[in-house]
C-alpha cells in the first residue's frame, strides 16, 4: 500500500515538473512537431492515469524506464551502481554501529566526567559539521597534505573491484561514519542512562555481579532496543548521505548516479532514485520492527 | 558470638552538588538468625539508605563515613569491590520495592534467578537452571517448570515479586534485606508475600531486616522494631512492647496517624504537624523537636537512646527522647493532645466524645433521607482486546459488569477491591469521561449518557475528578493561580477580579497560603500538591467528587492531614465522595457505605460500620483479614488465610460467580450460576451462594433508594450463567 502511494506520489511529481519529455529528450531546438511526434510515440501525451499504469505495469516487471540522456534502461543503471553503494553504505553502517554502541555506554557509564563531556563535544562538532565540508578537510589534510591517501575514491566497476582496492575507500568511509557515529552514540548514550536508572540494574548489582556483567548482560541490550530502530530509519538517510559523499570522492554509485542526473534532468533516473528512497524508508522500518521483535520479547510478531 | 548482621554507628552521607546529605546517623543495630528487624520511618528518613548501606550500593554520591558492618562478623566497611561483590547476593541479599521495574525485561526469569548462582556457587547453566527452578518452587510459583522461560511481562505483579524473592534467596543468603517489599501491593497479594517471607525466614533461618513505612506490617512480622526519623533512630523495643509502651512522640504520631478499621469514622485523624528536616542541614539537639507538642529548651541539646520505663528483663526498650510519653494515643479520643498538632486551624469538625461507640456512620443508613445524587444502574463496560494485524479478535476485556449503586448528598460511597476490578473505570464512567456500554449514570435523575455537548459540559460542574498522583495530574508549567482559574474560565464564571477572589478563598480553604497563586506546582511537597488538586476539584463546588487513590501517594504523617481535610470539606459543602482505593483503612474512615468490586462486579454494597464488623461475602471478608493491623497480637492471631492466589483474567472470566475460584466456599453450583445480590440488613447486600451470615428472608431487595438495582430475578430455569443489564428495565426513579 505504502510502496503504491510512493509510486504514485513520484509520478505525479514529476510529471508535473516536466510534462514533456520529448522537450527534454530532444533538446530546446527541436521542433514543436517532431516534440509531439517523441512524446506520441512513447505515449506522454496519454491522460496521466493511463501513464500511470502503463509505468507502474513496467514497473511490476522490474522495468524502471530508459534513460535516453545515458541511453540506457534505467534498471541497468541502477543495478550497475547499486552494489557499490550498498558496499559504501553497509560498510559504514556496521562500523558506525561498532563505534558507536559502545561509545554510548562509555559515556553513560562515565556520566559527566571529562571523558563524557568531550566525547560529547566531539559528537556535535561532527554531527553539525556537513558531510561535503568534512569530506573536503579529510581531502585536504589527508591527500593533498600528507598525501597519506588518494582524494579519490575507487574507480573499479565491480564490487569485488573495491573490496580489493580498500585504501581508496578509507576516506570516504571515514567522512559517512563519522557522521552517523555523532548521531547514533547520542542516542545510544541517553538510551543507556535510561536503562541505568532502572531498577533492575540496581537489582542486579545487588546479585553481585561484577560491574562488567551488569553492562554486559543487563545494560547492553536493553540499550540497543532504540538504536535497532535508529538503524532501520536511517537507511535512506545514509543513501541521501552517500549522495554527498559519493560526489566529493567520485565515487559511482546510485548517489553520484543520481547527481548527475540531476544536472542533466534525466527524469526516468530520477524518478528511479526517488523511488528507491521510498522503498528503503519501508524496508527500513519493515527490518527494524522485525528485528526488534526478536531483541524484545514484549514484542510479539502475530 | 557474631550476629548475622550487626551495625555500629553507622554514618552515611551523600553528596550532592551543593551540600552534604546525611542520610544515616550514628545507627547501630543487629538481627539474630532467624529474626526480623523492622525498620520503619516516612519517606526520606535514611531506612532505605541503610539497607543500600550495608549492601554497599550507594547511590552516585554516597558514601559511609564512619561506623561499621558486619555480616557473620565480617567487616563489610571498606571492604574492595571485588570482595564486596562476592558478598553480595551471596551472603547478604536484597529484595527491592517495586516488582514492576525491578526484572529486566529482555532476560527470562530462569535466566535472572540463575544467574547468582553461576556467579557465586560457580554453578554450570544445567546446575543453576535446576536451583532456579528449586528456589521458584520454595516462593510459591505455581509451575515453575513451565515459567522459567517466561519474561517477566507475562507474569502479574505477586508473581514477579515472589521471583525478586527468589533471585535473593538463591544463594542461601544469611541476611535478607527486604526494602518496602509489598508497599503498592493489593492487600491480598501483600499478606501473601508477607506470609511467604515469614515463613522462609522460619525455613532458611535467615535474618530479615524489614524496611517498612507501614506499622501494620511490622506488627505483624517482625520481633523487634526500629523507628527511624530524620537518620536517626529514636525509638527501639520488641514489636509488642514497642506498641504497647511506644515512648517517642514521633512513633505515637506514626501510629495515630493511620486510620485504623475501628476507628470512629466522626474522628479527626491524628496528624504530626510540619515535615520531616532538611538532611542536608539537620537542626541540632533532637531533630524532631520542631514537630513535637512537647518540644522544650532541654530538646535543644540531642537525646541519646536510653532504656526507658520499668526495665523489664528481657525487654530492652530504648528510647531518643527528653519528654518520653505513655504508650499510644488513646485511640478512640478525637482531639488532638496538642492544640498545636491540627494541621489546618480553623473550622475543623469538632470530634465527637471519645466514648462514642464506633459502629454507625454519622447518619445511619435507616434514617438516612438525603437526596440521591447519583445513581449508577446496570453499568457494563468492556474494551476490545486489539490483536495482530487486522484489530479485532472479538474478545475484550470484561472492565465492569452489571454495576449498580447510588451516592446521595453529603453521603461519600467507597469502592475496594483489587487493582484492575474495575474500579477507576467506574469512576470514569461517573464523572462523563468515558461512556458505559450498557446501563446508566443518572445525575439528579438525568442520564448523563444522553446529554452531549453544552448541556454536558455545563454538568461537569457538579461531578469533579481527584487524582491519585500529586505530580502527574498538576501541569508543571502552569503556576497553581493558573491551574485553579482554568476551570472557572472554562465554565465562564465570574470576572476576571471574581476569578482571582474564588482562587484565594479556594486555597484559604485547603489551607495553602495565598502566595501560592504564583508558584509552580514543584515548589510544593506531595501532601501540598494533592491539596492544590483538591482545591481544582473545588473551583466550581461540584456536587460531586470521584477521588481515586486520593492518598496511596503520599506518607502516612501527610496522608492523614489530606484525609482530616477531605472531611472537613464535606462537612462544610455538603459534598457527596466517590473514593476509589485499593486501602480499605482509608475507605473505611471516609466512606458512609462501601461497594466491595471483585473483577467487574460488586460482590457486596452496605453501610461501611457493617460490611466491616459482619461482611457476608467471602471475598470481602478475605479482603478485611489481608490487612496489616497495627496490633501486634491482633495480627497475629488473625487467620492466614486471607484470599488465595491471583485475580482471574477480565478477557475470559469464571463462569458463575467470578470469585468462586478463589473462594474457600466454593462448590459446583458457583461454577453454574452467578449469585443473585441478596439482601443481608437494611441498605446491606451481597452476590453470594454460600454467604458468611444468613441473608434476611423475606424482606424485598432492600429499600431501592439504597441499592440501586432491584435483585435482578432468577430465571424459570435457574440458569443466569451472566445476567445481562438490560438498559430497557424500567427505572422508576428516573420517572419525575
Amino acid at each position: 500500500m505504502v510502496l503504491l502511494g510512493i509510486s504514485v506520489l513520484v509520478f505525479v511529481l514529476l510529471h508535473a515538473i516536466s510534462s514533456s519529455p520529448g522537450r527534454a529528450v530532444l533538446g530546446v531546438q527541436a521542433s514543436a512537431a517532431s516534440v509531439a511526434a517523441f512524446n506520441h510515440a512513447h505515449g506522454y501525451d496519454r491522460p496521466l492515469p493511463l501513464q500511470y499504469l502503463s509505468y507502474l505495469g513496467s514497473l511490476l516487471h522490474g522495468d524502471l524506464g530508459y534513460s535516453y540522456k545515458l541511453n540506457q534502461p534505467v534498471t541497468a543503471l541502477l543495478g550497475e551502481n547499486a552494489g557499490r553503494s550498498a558496499f559504501l553504505s553497509a560498510v559504514s553502517l556496521v562500523l558506525s554501529v561498532v563505534i558507536a554502541v559502545p561509545l554510548g555506554i562509555l559515556q553513560a557509564v562515565k556520566r559527566n566526567t571529562v571523558i563524557d563531556n568531550s566525547l560529547t563535544g566531539l559528537a556535535f562538532v561532527l554531527y553539525s559539521i556537513p558531510a561535503f565540508f568534512l569530506g573536503l578537510v579529510l581531502i585536504e589534510f589527508f591527500s593533498l597534505r600528507l598525501n597519506l591517501l588518494p582524494s579519490e575514491a575507487s574507480q573499479a566497476t565491480t564490487v569485488l573491484g573495491v573490496v580489493a582496492d580498500p585504501v581508496s575507500m578509507i576516506l570516504p568511509v571515514v567522512t559517512l561514519t563519522a557522521v552517523s557515529v555523532a548521531a547514533f552514540s547520542r542516542y545510544m548514550r541517553s538510551s543507556a542512562l535510561d536503562n541505568l536508572a532502572q531498577d533492575y540494574i540496581r537489582v542486579a548489582r545487588a546479585k553481585g555481579l561484577t560491574e562488567r556483567q551488569v553492562l554486559s548482560r543487563h545494560l547492553l541490550r536493553n540499550s540497543c532496543l532504540p538504536i535497532i530502530t535508529l538503524v532501520g530509519l536511517s537507511l535512506p538517510a545514509l543513501l541521501a548521505g552517500n549522495l554527498i559523499v559519493e560526489t566529493v570522492f567520485n565515487f559511482p554509485g546510485l548517489g553520484l548516479l543520481f547527481f548527475n542526473s540531476l544536472q542533466k534532468e534525466d527524469y526516468p533516473v530520477l524518478m528511479a532514485y526517488s523511488l528507491i528512497v521510498g522503498v528503503l524508508t519501508v524496508l527500513g522500518n519493515l527490518v527494524a520492527d522485525v528485528a526488534l521483535a526478536f531483541t524484545d520479547p514484549r514484542i510479539r510478531l502475530h | 558470638m557474631s550476629y548475622p548482621l550487626e551495625i555500629e554507628n553507622l554514618r552515611t552521607q551523600i553528596r550532592l552538588r551543593h551540600s552534604v546529605v546525611q542520610a544515616v546517623s550514628d545507627l547501630s543495630l543487629h538481627i539474630e538468625a532467624g529474626e526480623t528487624l523492622g525498620l520503619v520511618g516516612e519517606s526520606g528518613c535514611g531506612k532505605s539508605m541503610t539497607g543500600l548501606s550495608i549492601m554497599g550500593l550507594l547511590p552516585p554520591g554516597g558514601s559511609i563515613v564512619g561506623g561499621s558492618v558486619r555480616v557473620d562478623g565480617r567487616e563489610l566497611v571498606g571492604l574492595p569491590e571485588p570482595e564486596l561483590q562476592r558478598v553480595r547476593g551471596n551472603e547478604v541479599a536484597m529484595v527491592f520495592q517495586d516488582s514492576m521495574t525491578s526484572l529486566n525485561p529482555t532476560r527470562t526469569i530462569g535466566y535472572q534467578v540463575a544467574e547468582p548462582v553461576r556467579r557465586h556457587l560457580g554453578a554450570g547453566k544445567a546446575e543453576a537452571r535446576e536451583r532456579a527452578l528449586e528456589v521458584l518452587g520454595l516462593v510459591g510459583l505455581p509451575r515453575p517448570a513451565e515459567r522459567l522461560d517466561d519474561y517477566p511481562h507475562q507474569l502479574s505483579g505477586g508473581l514477579r515479586q515472589r521471583v525478586l524473592i527468589a533471585m535473593a534467596l538463591a544463594c542461601g543468603p544469611k541476611v535478607l534485606i527486604a526494602d518496602e517489599p509489598t508497599t503498592a501491593m493489593d492487600v491480598t497479594i501483600q499478606s501473601q508475600i508477607l506470609h511467604l517471607l515469614d515463613d522462609l525466614k522460619k525455613r532458611l533461618g535467615m535474618a530479615v531486616l524489614l524496611i517498612t513505612h507501614d506499622m501494620g506490617v511490622v506488627a505483624g512480622r517482625a520481633d523487634r522494631v526500629h523507628v527511624m526519623y530524620a537518620g536517626q533512630l529514636v525509638e527501639r523495643a520488641g514489636t509488642t512492647e514497642l506498641f504497647d509502651a511506644m515512648a517517642h512522640p514521633y512513633t505515637q504520631g506514626l501510629l495515630a496517624s493511620i486510620p485504623q478499621l475501628d476507628q470512629p469514622p466522626a474522628s479527626t485523624l491524628y496528624s504530626i504537624p510540619g515535615i520531616p528536616p532538611d538532611l542536608a542541614d539537620p537542626p541540632r539537639g533532637c531533630r524532631f523537636a520542631a514537630r513535637c507538642p512537647y518540644a522544650d529548651a532541654r530538646c535543644e541539646t540531642e537525646p541519646t537512646l536510653a532504656v526507658t520505663g520499668p526495665a523489664r528483663a528481657g525487654a530492652e526498650h530504648e528510647v531518643a527522647c527528653w519528654h518520653p510519653v505513655e504508650g499510644p494515643l488513646p485511640r478512640l479520643a478525637a482531639p488532638t493532645p496538642a492544640p498545636s498538632a491540627t494541621p489546618t486551624p480553623g473550622p475543623t469538625a469538632t470530634a465527637r466524645p471519645a466514648t462514642e461507640p464506633a459502629p454507625g456512620p454519622a447518619t445511619g443508613p435507616q434514617e438516612d433521607e438525603r437526596a440521591e445524587l447519583v445513581a449508577v444502574t446496570g453499568l457494563v463496560r468492556e474494551f476490545p482486546v486489539r490483536s495482530g494485524l487486522f484489530g479485532r479478535s472479538g474478545l475484550s476485556v470484561k472492565a465492569v459488569s452489571d454495576v449498580s449503586f447510588t451516592v446521595r448528598r453529603g453521603e461519600t460511597f467507597g469502592l475496594v477491591g483489587e487493582s484492575g476490578c474495575g474500579k477507576s473505570t467506574i469512576g470514569r464512567m461517573v464523572v462523563a469521561l468515558d461512556r458505559p456500554d450498557r446501563g446508566a449514570v443518572a445525575l439528579r435523575g438525568e442520564d448523563l449518557a444522553t446529554l452531549g455537548g453544552r448541556p454536558l459540559r455545563r454538568r461537569r460542574r457538579d461531578l469533579q475528578l481527584m487524582f491519585q498522583d500529586p505530580y502527574a495530574s498538576l501541569d508543571p508549567r502552569v503556576r497553581v493561580g493558573a491551574t485553579l482559574r482554568e476551570p472557572l474560565e472554562i465554565q465562564g464564571i465570574g470576572s476576571r477580579r471574581e476569578q482571582d477572589r474564588r482562587i484565594r478563598e479556594l486555597l484559604a480553604e485547603v489551607g495553602l497560603p495565598g502566595s501560592a497563586v504564583d508558584r509552580y506546582p514543584h515548589e510544593f511537597s506531595g501532601g501540598q500538591r494533592q491539596r492544590i488538586g483538591l482545591a481544582r476539584a473545588l473551583a466550581l463546588s461540584p456536587a460531586l467528587i470521584v477521588a481515586d487513590e486520593p492518598v496511596s501517594a503520599l506518607d502516612v504523617s501527610i496522608r492523614s492531614q489530606v484525609l482530616n481535610l477531605m472531611k472537613r470539606l464535606q462537612a462544610t459543602h455538603e459534598l457527596s465522595y466517590v473514593v476509589i482505593s485499593h486501602d480499605l483503612a482509608v475507605v473505611k474512615y471516609l466512606a458512609d457505605r462501601i461497594g466491595v468490586m471483585y473483577l467487574g462486579r460488586l460482590v457486596e454494597v452496605g453501610p461501611a460500620a457493617e460490611i466491616y464488623a459482619a461482611p457476608a461475602h467471602h471475598y470481602t471478608a478475605g479482603l478485611i483479614d489481608s490487612i496489616p493491623v497495627p496490633d501486634p497480637r491482633a495480627e497475629r492471631s488473625k487467620p492466614r488465610d486471607g484470599v488465595r492466589g491471583e485475580l482471574p483474567s477480565p478477557v475470559h472470566p469464571p463462569s458463575g460467580c467470578r470469585f468462586r475460584t478463589r473462594c474457600p466456599a466454593a462448590q459446583a453450583i458457583c461454577a453454574e450460576e452467578l449469585p443473585p445480590l441478596r439482601p443481608f440488613g437494611p441498605g446491606h447486600a451481597a452476590a453470594c451462594h454460600f454467604p458468611l451470615r444468613e441473608p434476611e428472608p423475606d424482606r424485598p431487595a432492600a429499600p431501592v433508594a439504597t441499592l440501586a438495582t432491584p435483585v435482578t430475578p432468577v430465571t424459570p430455569a435457574g440458569r443466569t450463567t451472566e445476567q445481562t443489564a438490560d438498559p430497557s428495565t424500567p427505572d422508576s426513579r428516573r420517572t419525575p
